[in-house]
């Protein structure tokens, strides 16, 4: 008998709650979706390539395929038998096209954005007064380079190379690994980074 | 051998309660019975009009030359329970497909604000009120939804904000990935809203931010530095919900679950 009164006591609740699903049912509505997006590409592979003839270092920086567009700027430095202040202070000569004339901070700089899989022009750097001098020291050019990719505005105009940052440091974070312990016989470590 | 039976009386109260089951499933039907035509003239002509909802987000981006319908789902003219919906696998339900011209070889610009134009199109023969859900988001190279990475980098720029469009800041609060917008006004049959949306922009900030993880092995530690951005994908979802005219205030609580107060064919959030 209590079995059957709650058989009846449900039967009555679900009437009543289906009794209501008609009306939510009853308004007219409609939807529709739409997504997409776009993939990002950072980062870059830049190559330098020097020789040395005629008293002239020639330089030029190619980048990888598939980089993302970058600045470049150059500095070179030599032993203080060929500078006064051991940085080459020659302005670039021959095919230096697109590079500036050396900078206060010592760098040429090369003006045109270089994209992924392009190179720069040769920057040519003419060794001074290598033969009047006595008891010189082995002539030694260093050359560095830096890159840095382009910005742009609102308009996707490239921001000069004059206008980039060069010293902008990352938004950096420590992303644990796990530790290796040193291999049995192994010397003093150093580290590179 | 003696039988005893026995006769179950339900109670009055469980009688009753079943009583007023029945009656209100029967009241139920009413509605449905009020509907059918009860006269007719074989000599009587009329125009029938369909009340049917429709809805269709168009979109124009840097390239596209006018703004096109990239998805919509309008009930069928012949009301037979079917829609006329955008397939996916027609090309539809694909927003930014206008933003690079990627067959000359375009390729996106972080910091560049491309056009995005959106907005909202009543393609059905009511009028309605209709919102609107965006949502940001990164997705890694397998599709996987990626938490870390901040979807206000994903810079869509709204318009009209207050005047055509109201911002659920209640919702908005509580998610960063999404946002709501109601449309303040009745949209009438074949118009479209003001634009919600008019440029896109990924912040350029994303380019600075990179991971360190340090190695260090046989006594040796070498860092490696990886781009936190580096081939992932941003994304935006753009829905858009339609809701009849009449009795809006309680329509609309009922779909979406939104209290809103309509006066004068305005809409307003409470």
């Amino acid at each position: 008998m209590k079995k059957r009164r709650y058989f009846l006591v449900v039967l009555a609740l679900a009437t009543i709650m289906t009794a209501g699903i008609g009306r939510a049912w009853a308004y007219f509505t409609t939807y529709a979706q739409a997504y997409g997006g776009k993939t990002i590409h950072l980062g870059d592979e830049t190559e330098i390539t020097e020789s040395f003839s005629a008293e002239t270092k020639h330089i030029q920086i190619a980048s990888e395929a598939g980089s993302e567009p970058v600045y470049i700027r150059v500095k070179a430095f030599a032993g203080k038998d060929y500078t006064e202040n051991g940085v080459i202070d020659h302005t670039p000569v021959g095919s230096g096209e697109d590079w500036t004339e050396q900078k206060a901070d010592g760098f040429y700089y090369y003006v045109k954005p270089v994209e992924g899989g392009s190179s720069t022009s040769v920057l040519e750097l003419k060794i001074p007064d290598l033969k009047g001098r006595e008891n010189k020291d082995p002539l030694n050019v260093i050359v560095i380079y830096e890159s840095t990719p382009v910005r742009y505005d609102e308009n996707g105009d490239p921001v000069g190379y004059d206008g980039v940052d060069w010293n902008e440091t990352l938004d950096r974070h420590e992303i644990t690994a796990p530790v290796t312990p040193a291999a049995p016989g192994s010397g003093e470590g150093g580290s590179e980074g | 051998m003696k039988e005893h039976k026995k006769t179950v009386i339900p109670s009055w109260g469980v009688v009753l309660m079943f009583a007023a089951a029945v009656l209100l499933l029967f009241s139920g039907s009413i509605g449905g019975a009020r509907a059918a035509l009860t006269y007719y003239s074989e000599t009587y002509t009329s125009r029938v009009q369909m009340y049917d909802i429709g809805v269709t987000l168009l979109e124009q981006g840097e390239h596209d030359q006018e703004p096109k319908a990239v998805s919509w789902r309008n009930y069928d003219a012949r009301a037979d329970g079917t829609w006329d919906e955008a397939q996916e696998e027609k090309g539809y339900k694909r927003l930014l497909e206008g933003m690079l011209d990627e067959d000359a070889g375009e390729s996106l610009k972080l910091g560049k604000t491309y056009r995005e134009e959106l907005k909202v199109q009543n393609t059905g023969t009511i009028n309605q009120y209709v919102r609107v859900s965006i949502y940001r988001y990164w997705l890694d190279e397998d599709g996987n939804k990626l938490q870390t990475l901040s979807p206000e980098l994903i810079d869509l720029h709204l318009v009209n904000l207050d005047t055509d469009w109201l911002e659920d800041t209640a919702i908005n609060e509580v998610t960063r990935e999404r946002t709501v917008l109601y449309y303040n006004k009745l949209l009438l049959s074949g118009e479209e809203t003001p634009l919600f949306a008019d440029s896109l922009t990924i912040d350029d900030s994303i380019a600075k931010k990179v991971s360190e993880q340090k190695v260090t092995e046989g006594g040796r530690t070498t860092i490696t530095t990886t781009y936190d951005y580096d081939g992932v994908q941003f994304q935006i979802e753009v829905e858009v919900d339609a809701v009849q005219e009449h009795n809006a205030e309680d329509a609309v609580w009922s779909v979406w679950g939104r209290r809103v107060k309509v006066e004068n064919n305005t809409l307003s959030l409470q």
